[in-house]
């Protein structure tokens, strides 16, 4: 079964839909004119290069071209994490790039290698959009840790010392903030793999169902890709806190200020 | 006799401001001390410095002979109680905020018994049953009693206090009064109640982050 092409006039009728949530956005007083048009556009260039990108990239299948999209999509994303998270690239560029390598590689690696099992483990049509889709969800998970940890902790600056002065250890003192911080990290993909398939269904599936897939095949493989982003999401977060301790404070434990990003 | 702290010269900047300029000191064992000084004149900040919470710009703390560095803050803060103006008790009950400590590896093992924990409580004029009840419907002036308490089960003997008299009636004043009687507490407090200077035994008055008059 061939799925159907969007012919440009239809793709201009989809456009033509972003009037409607433009319109509302309007009419209760947020003007956001500007920050919509900006996000529509980048994601369609984004997503036309990244087509472009990935037509040559199935069609070369080379295992350093592969690697290379992923190790950028990496850098991509650890710039992201950080900007986003309030903090400074300069102090904690290597302790995300090493957190969110090691869990998505693993992850990647574990779901082509033992359980897909392609003939070539660098098949760029199976290792590119699975390492995307763990990335993408594995860069929100580590945006909330790391936000809500450091805000968690400048916030209760006054509770963290006085656990310090009752005798805890730096791990012992950040304890409370940093299961907060992971939990509230997790929770979405916790909390979308209990309504999974009850309340939507899931973007890899339909994507896949619209390509022609057996429904039971795209069932199978949205459940390893939902497998494989809690794994990833849980690993990258709770080592990028866990190595950020190592850089956020000074030796006698008190957080360092020069880290957090103001602007 | 080693003095138990000792503050060479020290001057810290935060913020870009200098909010300690020269301080120069000694606390010898057993001494109860009294920072006195007008509002922002550094006083509390003697006490973080202490504590190992600002960073020096000039100068040395020496605690027990030995500088101010990762390891002697660790000491300073395994024996050290203190009690800012409205402490945090970091727990959801009293009874938790007391036990609190205890889960810390370093005190681990050594939890106080109930009649411990009641025997703390009634030295500073607090009923029995307060640790049935939770930590934010408790007023400042018994957070404030609890935090020394909870001092008391951990055998602190060096009490840094801020403002710890500021929000106490006369019955617990004197119970305060009490326990720092004790001559193997040594006390550096930071406070503007007269009854609090008038039984220290030594008072040092600061002046926009200078030390300006040591009275014995």
């Amino acid at each position: 079964m061939k799925t159907l092409d969007i012919a440009l006039p239809q793709m201009a009728l989809l456009y033509g839909l972003c009037v409607l949530p433009w319109l509302l956005l309007w009419l209760i007083g947020l003007r956001l004119s500007r920050d919509i048009a900006v996000s529509i556009l980048r994601m369609s260039i984004q997503l036309m290069l990244v087509g472009i990108y990935l037509k040559m990239l199935f069609h070369l299948n080379n295992p350093w071209f592969n690697g290379l999209w992923i190790l950028m999509m990496l850098l991509v994303a650890d710039w992201s994490i950080l900007q986003r998270a309030g903090l400074k690239a300069r102090y904690f560029f290597l302790a995300t790039f090493t957190a969110i390598a090691s869990s998505i590689l693993f992850t990647t690696a574990y779901l082509v290698i033992l359980v897909i099992q392609p003939a070539h483990f660098y098949d760029a049509r199976y290792l590119v959009p699975l390492a995307g889709m763990i990335l993408g969800n594995c860069l929100q998970g580590n945006v909330i840790a790391l936000e809500r940890f450091y805000s968690a902790l400048r916030k209760s600056e006054n509770e963290y010392v006085t656990f310090l002065l009752l005798g805890a250890s730096r791990w012992e003192a950040v304890r409370p903030y940093f299961r907060l911080a992971v939990k509230a990290a997790i929770n979405p993909t916790i909390a979308g793999m209990a309504t999974m398939g009850l309340v939507s269904l899931p973007g890899m599936m339909t994507g896949q169902i619209l390509g022609g897939s057996e429904p039971w095949l795209a069932v199978k493989y949205q459940i390893a890709i939902m497998i494989c982003i809690f794994t990833g999401t849980t690993a990258a977060c709770i080592i990028n806190l866990k190595l950020s301790l190592a850089i956020a404070f000074n030796p006698f434990d008190v957080l360092k200020e020069e880290i957090i990003d103001k602007h | 006799m080693t003095p138990i702290i000792r503050f060479e010269h020290v001057s810290v900047n935060a913020h870009e401001k200098t909010i300690l300029s020269d301080i120069s000191f000694e606390l010898f064992p057993g001494e109860k001390a009294v920072l006195c000084g007008k509002s922002g004149s550094g006083k509390s900040s003697i006490l973080r410095t202490l504590l190992g919470l600002h960073a020096l710009s000039r100068g040395m703390v020496y605690f027990r002979g030995k500088p101010l560095d990762y390891l002697s803050v660790q000491a300073i803060r395994s024996c050290t109680a203190y009690i800012g103006q409205e402490p945090v008790l970091g727990a959801d009950s009293v009874r938790e905020a007391l036990l609190l400590p205890f889960q810390f590896k370093a005190h681990r093992g050594r939890q106080p018994a109930e009649a411990q924990l009641i025997e703390a409580l009634q030295r500073l004029q607090l009923p029995a049953d307060i640790l049935k009840q939770a930590s934010n419907h408790i007023s400042v002036g018994e957070k404030q009693r609890i935090a020394l308490a909870r001092g008391l089960l951990l055998g602190k003997n060096l009490y840094l206090l801020d403002e710890v008299t500021s929000a106490l009636d006369e019955a617990s004043k004197q119970a305060v009064f009490e326990v720092f009687s004790d001559p193997g507490l040594t006390v550096l407090s930071v406070a503007h109640d007269p009854d609090w200077i008038s039984r220290c035994n030594r008072v040092i008055k600061l002046e926009e982050g200078r030390l300006i008059q040591d009275v014995t």
